[in-house]
């Protein structure tokens, strides 16, 4: 493809990449909430595609659909089902119409604002920028000029996870963090050794797994998977 | 040419060969094969370590083995020097050791003690092959981490082994922190990692960075040989251990710090100014004469060998440091001299020391016990390792006819000839630093006598001893090469004539020759001095031979002995508890160095209930504490402790918080990194 | 050169050998006449050796190898440090392995073999004498080493009959400050590693002032005969030390048979003399408490670290000798 296709794609699939992350932080529901995230997966799968198609490299390609398959189709699913469980938990007897209602789906007040969260996560672009203008200047292709991308929503990333109060809500900043990683390992590297990609990813799976049962015990232990009521974690 | 690296191979083979046997192999055969095969390992390293030693090199490069930097390794004769004398200890140990665990699948003889030996005493080995920074630490990395998981081996036992190998795990990292940061400042200076850039890059740097890398270097290498102020690992670690691996440890792992130490010192940096080598002095003179006191006062037979391996690591370094400062006065040779001095007492310590920890290892394993006060009459139920151990206790009181002599002995004579170097620092050091040596080994001497003869002569003092019996044949064959080390290197140590040599010659310095044919002999500019051991040890024999045999002819009209009581002043029989003990026969050396050692005493006593003035029971508790312990680690680690305190604020309890920690630390890096740009 | 070598050594050890009980008597009766008593004559020790030569052998019941031994040993160090020192001549075939530190090394090589001998016993008393024996020795060690630093310097040697020769030829040596505080740390060294007043009192019987005698208690017979020969020895070897490296004159440096035997005859009279001073000068002493001794061998050190800094700065600097 031509050079200035695979740029003006590239910048599309990056930009709604940094889209997801930041209406992320604006949604309250958690369903919302998770469809972003799938969306932010088909992005950075079609990063990963463009990359593999541009550079005619067929294992980039093959992990683009690893990718996509993971995080647009899997990780959202498992986190549906843990968010099914939790609400058909309260809601036994209940009838459908319920399930829009139950507290669980919404998150809480979050403990920063949602203007406050919308200014941070601008101040952090801000930052990402800043902070990979010398790796853009070592090598300034496309690829490399979107960059600040990856960084930006690493740290949107974590800045959710930081500040949600619902258990799953958390699981989904991780989660974004880890994109952030992976797109910033794509744009910077071309992606990582296949081995070293596999390895990540099967720990992302795990570690969603993991979450999802603990998120599934802490609501049966306490009735609430809201953190803010677990203090007892110090000495 | 090709023996270092064939022997080397089959060293590294049989090890990872060892540590299989050890895992998977089921316990009637586990010692003994685990046995074979690590002393094959020391076999081979030794001889590497004797082939270079009789001049063969080697070098060579194996970039797969990490990552970035890639293996380095280099044999001279220097490193030939530690690699056989860890050989041999190893090989002899080893056969001691498969003796040690048959009949027990605990402590030393479990799975995973047995898996792990032969890859420490690989480690050993392989330590000073490291030819680049990263090498050098991985292996010494290794070698920390299998001793340490080696120590508390016989944790079901005794619960003070824990207490031990948590201090071993600190100290140790500690100066691995220490040895990490001075390397890297160092290659960094210098340009390149291998110790052939490290040895080209060195003459570029300012004094000020070479002086610090010298110093953080050398207070690691002196943690590892046990030099004070960071000693206090030894006498923790080497009671505790199993009994081979404390002879592993003070026989071979120790060494590896005088090795690092003449090696940076020396050989990477070039030698430097005298503030330098005074430090080493410093620390190994204090270290020499605080070691044996403390020796003294242990009542521990394992406690007393650990601190006696710290007193004649510090006479080591302060050979060591007496070569750098004659070295830096311009006086070559008498460098070479005090260096091969301080090299040959490595291996005559490696050799007695071995032999004593072994011994003692049986005694702990006949008799339960390694409480001096508590043993006693070893000599009528263990006649060979009693004799084994007056052989090893002979060398280490540095008296003819023994192998520490000998060593002592050209130790002595650098430091006496030292004073055709001219300077007022050494006219004032070397004579304190002629103190230090005879005062040590006086102490020395009390400490042996108290050892061996409160520990194995007269008559037993408790029921483990009166039940010991002698060691299984396997652990006397081991203590028996040891031996027979000991008495080869005290008659004959021209053996390793020009293998020192060529040992101080590959540290840099001219070798002077001082051990050759059947004795030693100074001979430098204007001073010559000699020794020969063999002729000492004949001339005794033969007066000896002619006194009895002159006794026998005056008393030939009654030739039978007749047995008599011992004089009891008419009270009846001495019972086995009026002998001295230990803790008395050190008691005149407490009172004599009581501000040294500032004893603690308690009397406690608890008078009956009816009335104040009749007593129920007296405890009475007189400890000998480590002083310098005291009162260096006790201010840093409370501090420690109210920081922790302190910081158990920031633990609040709030998921948020935890996760926000983090997040900031990670905003306000970038933010620095950009602003910093 | 050979033959008068080896006459002198013969000579010497014969006449340390035969001696060596007559200096102890010869300390003895001057000691006894000072004091006003008629004394038991010089040639007393040889008896008492030929008596207890004779008697029957004992050993005492739990004792080892060790206390067996031991006095054999204790004899056979002082018979080679006989044969090593030059008493008599500088030109011997031992002239190279008569290494000063490895005389000092001999002489505690047959403490501690008393020591052991001591500990073996099993005895309150055996271990009290070793105890405080080894403590002695401890800390005389220093001051020895001390002493053979400060008599090499000048010498530029260890070598005994260097220094000797060395002292020989030039008496201005022994007279410089530094001679005479290496003469007075070694006289006190010398005095505790023979056991002589006032670091022990080699007549006394009582617990609390026992160092010597409590280790060597229980030996009985032969076995005491040794002991006993072997102190006389000791005391001789040391007092002939001092004689050679103090009073050095008159001692053969060549080969000639005439000067072998006027050395001979000066050093039986110096010796003697020596012997007849000390044992004068105990007649004043009282003996230290034990953990007086310390302080006593503190200073000796003190005199010979000052022995060693004053011949290193007052004689010119390493190199001028």
């Amino acid at each position: 493809m031509s050079e200035s296709l695979f740029t003006q794609l590239l910048d599309l699939a990056c930009g709604a990449f940094l889209l997801a992350a930041v209406v992320v932080l604006w949604r309250r529901e958690l369903a919302a909430i998770v469809r972003l995230f799938a969306l932010q997966g088909l992005a950075l799968a079609a990063i990963a595609l463009l990359l593999g198609l541009h550079e005619d490299r067929w294992d980039l390609i093959v992990v683009a659909a690893g990718i996509g398959a993971l995080r647009a189709g899997l990780l959202p699913y498992l986190i549906r089902r843990a968010l099914a469980t939790l609400v058909t938990d309260r809601a036994q007897g209940q009838d459908q119409a319920a399930y829009t209602h139950s507290e669980e789906v919404r998150e809480t007040q979050p403990l920063v604002n949602v203007a406050a969260s919308l200014l941070t996560a601008a101040a952090l672009t801000l930052l990402a920028y800043a902070v990979a203008r010398p790796l853009v200047e070592l090598d300034p292709t496309p690829a490399t000029r979107a960059l600040p991308v990856g960084l930006a929503v690493v740290l949107i990333g974590f800045f959710v996870l930081v500040t949600r109060r619902r258990a799953l809500a958390q699981v989904v900043g991780f989660l974004l963090l880890d994109n952030g990683i992976t797109a910033t390992a794509f744009l910077a590297a071309s992606g990582v050794p296949l081995i070293v990609e596999l390895g990540v990813s099967f720990d992302v799976l795990l570690a969603v797994l993991v979450l999802q049962l603990l998120t599934v015990r802490v609501r049966e232990a306490f009735g609430t998977t809201d953190i803010d009521d677990l203090r007892e974690l110090h000495d | 040419m090709s023996l270092i690296p064939a022997a080397l191979a089959t060293a590294t083979g049989l090890g990872v060969a060892g540590a299989a046997a050890g895992l998977v192999l089921p316990q009637r055969v586990r010692g003994a094969v685990v046995g074979v095969l690590t002393a094959g390992v020391g076999v081979a390293g030794g001889a590497s370590g004797v082939a270079a030693l009789g001049g063969s090199r080697w070098s060579a490069e194996v970039p797969g083995l990490l990552p970035l930097a890639g293996t380095h390794f280099a044999v001279d004769a220097l490193s030939g020097l530690f690699m056989a004398v860890a050989g041999a200890v190893v090989a002899a140990v080893a056969v001691y050791g498969a003796g040690y665990v048959a009949g027990g699948a605990h402590g030393l003889g479990s799975r995973g003690a047995q898996a792990v030996l032969p890859l420490f005493a690989l480690s050993l080995l392989l330590v000073p092959a490291a030819a680049s920074v990263s090498t050098f630490l991985l292996l010494w990395e290794l070698m920390a981490l299998t001793s340490l998981l080696l120590v508390p081996a016989e944790h079901r036992a005794r619960p003070a082994v824990r207490e031990a190998a948590v201090w071993y795990a600190v100290m140790t990292h500690l100066g691995l922190v220490l040895l990490l940061v001075g390397f890297m400042v160092y290659a960094a200076q210098a340009g390149g990692e291998t110790f052939a850039a490290l040895r080209s890059g060195s003459g570029a740097m300012s004094p000020a960075v070479r002086g610090l890398v010298f110093v953080l270097t050398a207070v690691a290498f002196s943690s590892k040989a046990g030099l004070v102020p960071l000693h206090a690992w030894l006498p923790r670690a080497h009671p505790e251990a199993p009994s081979a691996v404390s002879a592993l440890m003070s026989a071979a792992m120790v060494n590896l710090g005088v090795y690092g130490l003449v090696r940076v010192g020396f050989d990477l940096l070039g030698g430097g100014p005298a503030w330098w080598w005074l430090l080493a002095m410093a620390m190994g003179g204090l270290s020499a004469v605080y070691g044996i006191l403390q020796a003294a006062m242990a009542s521990d037979l394992k406690r007393l060998l650990a601190y006696s391996t710290s007193e004649n690591m510090g006479l080591v370094v302060l050979g060591v440091g007496a070569a750098g400062l004659f070295d830096h006065a311009g006086n070559k040779a008498l460098a070479g001299l005090a260096l091969a001095a301080a090299l040959l007492h490595v291996v005559n310590h490696s050799a007695f020391k071995a032999l004593l920890f072994c011994a003692a290892g049986s005694v702990l394993r006949a008799t339960g016990e390694r409480n001096l006060d508590l043993l006693g009459g070893l000599r009528a139920r263990m006649p060979l390792t009693t004799g084994l151990f007056a052989l090893g206790a002979l060398g280490a009181v540095a008296l003819p006819p023994g192998n520490g002599f000998i060593s002592e002995w050209l130790l002595l004579q650098s430091m006496i000839h030292g004073l055709a170097v001219p300077g007022v620092t050494t006219a004032i050091v070397l004579p304190v630093a002629v103190a230090v040596i005879a005062l040590s080994s006086g102490l020395a001497a009390a400490v042996f006598v108290k050892a061996l003869g409160v520990g194995f002569f007269a008559r037993p003092r408790a029921e483990g001893a009166a039940a010991a019996g002698e060691s299984p044949l396997l652990m006397l064959a081991g203590m028996g090469l040891l031996a027979a080390l000991c008495a080869a290197l005290a008659l004959v140590p021209g053996l390793l004539g020009d293998g020192l040599d060529r040992a101080v010659e590959a540290a840099g310095r001219p070798g002077t020759r001082p051990v050759s044919g059947g004795g030693l002999q100074v001979r430098l500019d204007e001073v010559s001095a000699v020794l020969s051991p063999l002729w000492v040890v004949a001339t005794l024999t033969v007066t000896l031979g002619a006194v009895t045999a002159t006794v026998r002819w005056a008393g030939r009209r009654r030739q039978r002995r007749t047995r008599a009581r011992l004089w009891d002043c008419g009270g009846g029989a001495p019972t086995p508890r009026m002998a001295y003990t230990a803790t008395s026969f050190a008691e005149p050396l407490q009172r004599v160095f009581d501000d040294v050692l500032a004893p603690e005493q308690d009397v406690d006593v608890t008078p009956m209930r009816e009335s104040a003035y009749l007593v129920e029971r007296v405890k009475f508790r007189n400890r000998v504490p480590d002083r310098i312990e005291h009162r260096l680690y006790r201010p840093v680690l409370d501090f420690l402790a109210a920081a922790g305190q302190s910081a158990r604020r920031l633990a609040g309890g709030s998921v948020h918080a935890y996760l926000g920690y983090g997040f900031f630390g990670l905003v306000t890096l970038l933010v620095v990194l950009v602003v910093g740009w | 050169m050979n033959t008068v070598g080896y006459t002198a050594i013969v000579l010497q050890v014969g006449a340390v050998v035969a001696g060596a009980p007559l200096l102890t008597g010869l300390m003895r009766q001057t000691r006894a006449r000072l004091e006003g008593r008629a004394g038991a004559g010089v040639l007393q020790p040889w008896r008492d050796v030929r008596k207890l030569l004779r008697k029957e052998p004992i050993t005492a019941v739990g004792t080892g190898p060790a206390f067996r031994w031991a006095p054999p040993l204790l004899v056979a160090t002082s018979l080679v440090l006989a044969v090593l020192v030059p008493l008599i001549s500088t030109d011997t075939p031992v002239r190279g392995r008569a290494d000063l530190i490895v005389v000092v090394s001999l002489l505690a090589l047959g403490t501690l073999a008393l020591a052991l001998a001591g500990l073996d016993t099993g005895t309150a008393f055996g271990g009290m004498g070793a105890s405080r024996e080894m403590t002695i020795a401890a800390l005389v060690e220093p001051t020895i080493l001390m002493a053979v630093f400060a008599l090499s310097i000048p010498a530029g040697s260890t070598n005994l009959p260097v220094i000797v020769a060395g002292a020989a030829d030039q008496p201005a040596r022994l007279t410089s400050p530094a001679g005479l505080l290496a003469i007075a740390a070694l006289a006190v060294a010398v005095l505790a590693e023979s056991g002589r007043l006032p670091v022990d009192n080699p007549a006394t019987h009582l617990e609390l002032t026992m160092v010597h005698e409590a280790m060597t208690l229980e030996y009985a017979g032969p076995d005491l005969a040794l002991v006993e020969f072997g102190a006389h020895l000791r005391l001789t070897v040391l007092l002939g030390l001092l004689a050679s490296l103090f009073a050095p004159w008159g001692i053969a440096t060549g080969a000639s048979l005439a000067a072998v035997l006027l050395a001979l005859l000066l050093a039986v009279l110096k010796v003697a003399v020596l012997g007849m001073a000390l044992a004068a000068a105990e007649v004043f002493w009282a003996k230290l408490r034990l953990f007086r001794v310390p302080e006593l061998l503190a200073g000796s050190f003190l005199l010979a670290l000052l022995a060693v800094t004053a011949s290193y700065f007052l004689g010119g600097e390493g190199g001028q000798r």
